[in-house]
């Protein structure tokens, strides 16, 4: 532990107990909590009680005292907790009987301070911190605390509840795990194995979730629902049989009673069930209350249950599937017997806030069984594929022939909310191999709502975005590249002139997207070339808003890398040119930071693609200089990114690191010249001295990588390979480090007794100009500056030493501020 | 009351109500498709136009080739473009006390109704209403005296004759009450009737009813009618609008508590949003431009084109095209952008604001200025020497059958780099192409209709609630081209009384009450007798004068004293003699009370019988009948008149007299 904190902790612990004073705020009193806690995992509870004899007297006071706030109240309970979590801890407590002081029963009630919400809830946590170790379980089932926090159960404040059951889970784990040390996790295993004082703990709290449910109060029966969910999650067995065996009948009946309140906490429980090992055994009848419980899919909120039914066995997960696709059959297909029964769901389905709620979850549920490609039954991917299409076909205001539902219908032209929802589903649909039978059908609703003047923004884009799955679905089709340069093509240039930045900035990032996509496909090239696409793309680097703007960046971006594929090479040098120029003019000029990041990446992928691009050359100078002079930093991560792919282009194409001879050698010094050439030094050593930390980092990681890499190579020409230190910032900076370092080492020659030299190394380092680069690298402390670098930027202000300081300086201040205020 | 449908066209209505002693006119709007029948009219002469052949029956027995010309493989008549007006036979149109305006593209129809038919009320119209009106009037006749046509086709409509002839032509109706447009003089005499109103102001027609133009929202000036009485009040509801465009917000809360509610002009297209609409306008406008073509937007010369150079002003710098010229072409183009700017009150507040900046509400100003909108009266003079491209070109007329609109359909039809796109949703849009096919140039349709859409309409009811709701039959049935689209009807309840061309609707409410004025020195007279708690009545004698459709209860003249001179006086002077009313009596006879009052007049053996209205008494002895019922009370009684009179004072013993 810091010696400078611990001798601030009397004080602080002072004023802490000093009910005159104002508590500090809840945030440092957390973390100064945390801070403890820290000590604690690191030392032993013992050792800081033991040299910190204050703790014990802070204590003593708070416990005392009648007029502390309640926040330090919570917190020294909290705090009283966490250091009696070791045996050590809990007996010097138990010493001097300020547990029994702190958490006692009749000690909570004495004062009002019971009625703060705080308090008890730094009561329970305290608690729970404790629970450790065996001697805290018999403080706390002794002194009869089980029934307190059983009533806090109750407790008006929805924390205070859900802490008491954690408690309550956690006293029942407790007792197994200190029971397992000679048994096993298995089902059967009976709580009599337990101790016998412990048996009438477990025994009392499960009496009262079995209570709980019988009860007729409404939110009693919610909160043992809760609890008993809760043990199924987190408690092994014997705890979990016996209590299941205990609450199987009053769960049955209100699982029969169908009360829809209880839909949702009642199917929490049984998916808690559903995971454990009581699933399998019949005599628990997990199965049969599922059954139950989904019965005929009438009741409401039984569909986002059926979604969550992933682990249940293959009948309920069937009949769970059967259900969540109903909405979407009653609304889109032929009426069937077997749907015509059900007619709360016909009911609900004619009401326009249900109607799009049922058939948004039938959707995404749908859309997550697609995503894990389930295999459905009792009914053909074909076939729910085209309800699905059909859906969205009723959205843009088409109707099929004949229709159950023609109410359903109504509420759903035009419903965005079903659109996108609809839009995703079909988009997971495309997992499924079989559907490309139908992709005529599914480009046609897409393109649809492509085409739709009406079309909301955010429905274009999940329209892009599902379209862009199914092309990449279907792209060994030939069919395809017919609809994408006649439908698709004409549409998105349209879309590139919509009034709305969203649907043009969406658009480009389709282009983007499909461009990747079908990257390598010549087809989808030479459409992209000849329809005009390119041009459209580099009228949009001018859009008047940036977001577009740096969308465009990015699909030119794109559409020049797919054109490296391309055999016609003079049309693409050409697009290339006009590319690079108004990338540069970009880049340069542009006021907004989105474009000038996206101008960067740009390069960062052409240069990582594997097609050598000589072209690029000549503007990686620039490239490298402006976006490491701008004033955005992720420009400038960007551009240090775009140095990283250039270093180890150029690093890697000598192969010296096999093994080193002659002409490796010059290898590396014509590669790290050239890496000169494009300026790139001057962009790491100037970003090393950024103001932005991340940048440093990163300058600093890869002058480290390069310091490595001069190291190893012992002969390198370090005339070839010299640096102008003047007249920069980082220049200066070197040759007042390279001055210091001479210095230090004329002193060390001077106590050895050679002054003759220090003269001449003095007026030498006046006029130094050109230093190696493996020299500066080695000037530079890089591991020290690295470490520094990677402190994050609050760590002083962050320490709990100044955590300390504040709270006490904020306690003697308190009457200052009070004035100043005014 | 009464409604005359006169026109059943939902847009461009025209109809009578008849409302208490006056005869209102709500609009009179005039149906310009019929113009798509006829040949188009080129200013500039048309070599393609002029060769037409000739048509001839198959058989040869009908030779009109005079008259109808066949082009792109249909039929048109080959006169001056008439238009369908509304009827005229239904009622005298002479009757007619006042004509009220809605907005300006209804009441193209006004010269037709005030001129040649005996009319000599007045017109009540907003000031932006007959100004812009005016424009499009004088546009309209300027558009057909340019290019006059020496004759007028007529034996075509001879109906043995025109159920031969090929469609559409075949299916045309109402054709006889087809005119060809009107002159000027007729346009200045029409619109010298109108009296100018403003928003919210009451007028009085004859002290019956009061009028009250209230903004619609749908264009400058436009107006929804309030008539109401003191009792009855009646809702116009024509070309509303809810969305933010240019004019003065929809006022909606005067509408409310209405008798009946007439609602006309919804929008014509309800599948096309405008806000997509304007997105598609300007996305194709912009593909066209780039790719080096030329826009051309038919349009009337006010309205949404001010909206569309609001839009484009802002997209034009946006898509890159801010050096591409825009050309607005009509003879009343430079009124409609000074008159647009002149409005101001008129306006929507953020345009209205604008005007105490100082700056013109509409940046169209700021296009002039800047040379980038360009206005011109006709293609003929400066434009031709100014004129460049690629460009867009704003001109009339819709139909494309006149105006400045035919001869660039003649010039850039033939290349697909142009485009023109719809904006207006009055004309079908491949009707309007249809003289002109072969067409290379693409078409886009992007009407722009503002007016209320069936969702707008159907929750604007639900909050001002009338009693009855009366509308165009269309309005009452989905789409004829979607008849599963339920939600672009109106389904009310009760549901909407529906009229078209030429019905009479008898309004379904009946008037109950009229006011009634008392003189001072009458009510001083009154006797006021409470009959229950609040409730006070008292017997009036009064003379009742209605004057101007006032009506005033006076006090009786006193009888003169007869001056014994003249005794020559004539008996019709003689003032009314005036009787003493008899008193009026009130209140229940209790049958209990009664039977004892009746046993102590020595009536002893009375049998009571319990009918539906109240009771029988039989006084056995006497052999007399008396029927006691809620408002009457019978003493049946033979011979026997002491005895009657006798019961009868009984009677009245538990009655009061006031």
């Amino acid at each position: 532990m810091d010696s400078d904190c611990l001798s601030l902790l009397p004080a602080v612990c002072l004023v802490l107990a000093d009910p005159k004073q104002s508590p500090p705020d809840d945030t440092s009193l957390e973390k100064l909590l945390d801070w403890f806690k820290e000590l604690h995992i690191q030392s032993n509870g013992q050792v800081l009680l033991q040299h910190q004899p204050c703790l014990l007297e802070f204590i003593s006071s708070v416990c005392t005292s009648k007029t502390t706030d309640p926040a330090i109240i919570s917190f020294t309970l909290k705090f009283t907790g966490l250091l009696a979590a070791t045996k050590q801890g809990f007996n010097l407590l138990e010493e001097g009987d300020l547990l029994l002081c702190a958490f006692e029963r009749e000690a909570c009630y004495v004062c009002d301070l019971w009625e703060d919400a705080s308090v008890r809830s730094g009561w329970l946590q305290g608690l729970l911190n404790m629970l450790k170790h065996q001697n805290a379980l018999d403080f706390i089932c002794g002194n009869g605390l089980i029934k307190v926090v059983l009533q806090l159960q109750n407790d008006r404040s929805l924390f205070v509840a859900s802490l008491a059951n954690q408690l309550l889970v956690h006293i029942l784990n407790f007792l197994t795990s200190l029971n397992m040390t000679n048994g096993s996790d298995a089902v059967g295993s009976s709580v009599s194995s337990l101790r016998s004082d412990w048996v009438s703990v477990s025994s009392e709290i499960m009496n009262a979730v079995v209570e709980a449910l019988r009860s007729e109060d409404h939110p009693r029966v919610l909160l043992g629902l809760r609890l008993l969910s809760l043990v199924l999650s987190q408690c092994g067995e014997p705890i979990r049989s016996t209590l299941w065996k205990d609450v199987l009948v009053p769960l049955e009946v209100l699982i029969n009673r169908g009360s829809e309140s209880l839909t949702q906490t009642l199917m929490t429980v049984l998916q808690a069930a559903v995971r454990t090992s009581l699933l399998g055994q019949s005599e628990y009848k997990v199965e049969e209350l599922l059954e139950a419980m989904l019965g005929d899919g009438n009741r409401k909120g039984v569909f986002s249950f059926s979604l969550s039914l992933s682990f249940s066995p293959e009948i309920s997960k069937r009949k769970a599937t059967g259900i969540i696709l109903l909405p979407l059959q009653c609304v889109s297909t032929q009426p069937q017997t077997e749907v015509e029964t059900n007619l709360v769901l016909n009911e609900q389905l004619s009401q326009k806030a249900l109607c799009i709620s049922l058939l948004m979850q039938s959707l995404s549920s749908l859309a997550e069984l697609a995503h894990t490609k389930y295999l459905f039954e009792d009914i053909s991917i074909h076939s729910i594929t085209s309800s699905v299409v059909l859906l969205l076909r009723m959205c843009s205001g088409h109707y099929p022939s004949s229709l159950l539902h023609i109410n359903a219908s109504i509420h759903l032209i035009g419903c965005c909310k079903v659109q996108r929802c609809g839009l995703d589903t079909l988009g997971a649909l495309s997992f499924y191999e079989e559907n490309v039978d139908l992709r005529k059908d599914i480009f046609d609703v897409l393109l649809d709502f492509l085409q739709s003047p009406d079309s909301h923004a955010t429905v274009l884009k999940k329209t892009f975005q599902a379209t862009v799955r199914w092309i990449a679905v279907c792209s060994p089709f030939p069919d395809l590249l017919q609809f994408i340069s006649h439908d698709l093509f004409p549409v998105l240039e349209k879309r590139m002139w919509d009034l709305r930045w969203e649907v043009r900035d969406s658009t480009l990032e389709f282009i983007t997207q499909l461009t990747a996509a079908l990257n390598g496909n010549s087809g989808f090239t030479e459409a992209l070339h000849t329809s005009g696409m390119v041009s459209v793309l580099l009228s949009s680097l001018a859009d008047t808003e940036g977001y577009v703007r740096a969308s465009a960046v990015a699909a030119v971006g794109e559409a020049v890398t797919a054109s490296f594929h391309q055999a016609t090479l003079e049309r693409n040098s050409n697009l290339l040119e006009k590319a690079l120029t108004q990338m540069m003019i970009v880049l340069s000029q542009d006021t907004e930071v989105f474009p000038r990041r996206a101008v960067v990446k740009a390069f960062t992928s052409w240069l990582k693609g594997s097609h050598p691009l000589t072209a690029l050359d000549s503007s990686l100078s620039s490239v490298l200089s402006l976006g490491g002079n701008d004033f955005d930093w992720e420009v400038k991560m960007h551009t240090l990114e775009l140095a990283e792919v250039l270093m180890e282009k150029t690093l890697t194409c000598c192969p010296y690191m096999q093994n080193v001879d002659f002409s490796e050698k010059t290898c590396l010094t014509q590669a790290l010249s050239r890496l000169k050439d494009f300026g790139l030094f001057d962009l790491l050593f100037n970003s090393l001295f950024d103001c932005d930390r991340p940048v440093c980092e990163k300058a600093c990681a890869l002058l480290v990588r390069l310091r490595t890499l001069t190291a190893e190579t012992a002969d390198l020409d370090h005339s070839a390979l010299v640096l102008n230190v003047c007249g920069n910032r980082w220049g200066d900076e070197v040759q007042r480090r390279y001055l210091k370092k001479q210095q230090a080492k004329a002193s060390v020659c001077a106590t050895d007794g050679a002054t003759g030299s220090d003269e001449r190394t003095d007026s030498e380092l006046h006029c130094i100009k050109d230093i190696s680069l493996p020299t500066i690298l080695q000037i530079l402390d890089l591991n020290d500056m690295q470490r520094m670098l990677m402190l994050s930027s609050d760590h002083v202000v962050n320490s709990p030493q100044s955590l300390m300081e504040d709270i006490l300086s904020a306690a003697q201040q308190s009457e200052e501020n009070i004035v100043d205020c005014y | 009351m009464k409604l005359y449908c006169l026109s059943g066209h939902p847009t461009l209505p025209c109809n009578v109500l008849k409302f208490k002693s006056t005869t209102i006119m709500l609009d009179c709007g005039l149906d310009t498709t019929a113009a798509l029948y006829f040949l188009p009219l080129p200013l500039v002469h048309s070599p393609r136009l002029s060769k037409l052949p000739g048509w001839v029956s198959k058989d040869g027995a009908i030779n009109l080739e005079k008259e109808l010309k066949e082009c792109s493989g249909r039929v048109f008549v080959d006169s001056q473009p008439e238009f369908c007006l509304p009827e005229k036979e239904l009622l005298d149109l002479s009757t007619i006390d006042v004509i009220l305006i809605s907005n300006y593209h209804c009441m193209m129809a006004l010269p037709y109704i005030t001129e040649h038919t005996g009319f000599t009320g007045t017109v009540y119209a907003t000031e932006p209403t007959l100004q812009i009106g005016r424009l499009l009037m004088e546009e309209l006749v300027t558009f057909m005296e340019r290019v006059p046509k020496a004759q007028a086709a007529t034996c075509w409509k001879n109906k043995e004759i025109q159920r031969l002839l090929p469609g559409p032509l075949k299916d045309a109706v109402d054709v006889w009450s087809w005119r060809k447009c009107y002159s000027v003089q007729e346009v200045n005499s029409a619109l010298s009737k109108v009296q100018l109103v403003g928003y919210s102001q009451k007028v009085e027609l004859f002290g019956a009813v009061q009028v009250t133009p209230l903004s619609s929202g749908y264009s400058l000036g436009s107006s929804n009618w309030i008539i109401q009485s003191h009792y009855e009040k009646v809702s116009y509801v024509s070309g509303s609008s809810l969305l933010t465009t240019h004019p003065q917000p929809m006022e909606q809360s005067s509408l409310k508590n209405s008798d009946v509610l007439i609602l006309t002009g919804l929008t014509q297209i309800p599948t096309a949003n405008p806000d997509g609409m304007l997105g598609e306008f300007c996305s194709n406008l912009s593909m066209t431009i780039r790719a080096g073509g030329n826009v051309l937007v038919p349009c009337y010369s006010s309205g949404v084109i001010y909206d569309l150079l609001e839009c484009l002003y802002q997209f034009m710098d946006s898509a890159n095209l801010g050096s591409t010229p825009f050309y607005f072409i009509s003879p009343v183009a430079n009124s409609s952008l000074e008159f647009s700017q002149i409005f101001a009150e008129w306006l929507c507040q953020n345009k209205q604001s604008k005007v105490y900046l100082p700056e013109p509400p509409f940046p169209h100003a700021e296009l002039i200025q800047t040379n980038k909108l360009k206005h011109y009266p006709s293609i003929h003079g400066d434009f031709s020497s100014e004129f460049r491209q690629p460009c867009v070109v704003f001109t009339g007329h819709p139909s494309l059958r006149f105006g400045d609109v035919v001869h660039f359909m003649e010039l850039w039809g033939k290349s697909s780099l142009n485009t023109i796109i719809f904006t207006e949703p009055d004309f079908s849009y491949l009707d309007a192409l249809a003289p002109y096919q072969p067409l290379a140039m693409k078409c886009v349709y992007c009407p722009i209709d503002t007016r209320l859409n069936f969702h707008q309409v159907s929750k604007l009811l639900k909050d001002i609630q009338p009693l009855h709701v009366v509308c165009p039959e269309p309005y009452t049935q989905p789409p004829p081209a979607q008849p599963h689209r339920s939600d672009l009807m109106l389904e009310l309840q009760p549901p909407p009384m529906s009229y078209r061309r030429c019905s009479v609707l008898g309004l379904p409410f009946r008037r109950r009450y009229e006011r009634i004025h008392l003189l001072p020195e009458l009510a001083r007279s009154l006797v006021p007798s409470e009959i229950k708690a609040g409730v006070s009545v008292a017997t009036v004698s009064a003379v009742l004068q209605s004057k101007d459709n006032k009506h005033v209860l006076q006090p009786v003249p006193k009888p003169a004293p007869v001056p014994p001179s003249k005794k020559r006086k004539r008996v019709m002077e003689e003032p009314p003699e005036v009787l003493n009313p008899k008193p009026l009596l009130s209140g229940a006879v209790p049958l209990e009370p009664f039977l004892a009052t009746l046993h102590k007049n020595g009536i002893t053996e009375v049998k009571v019988e319990e009918t539906a209205d109240g009771h029988i008494l039989h006084l056995q002895t006497e052999d007399v009948l008396i029927q006691l019922e809620e408002d009457a009370t019978h003493i049946i009684c033979d011979n026997n008149e002491p005895l009657r009179t006798a019961l009868r004072d009984l009677v009245l013993r538990f009655l009061q007299k006031l």
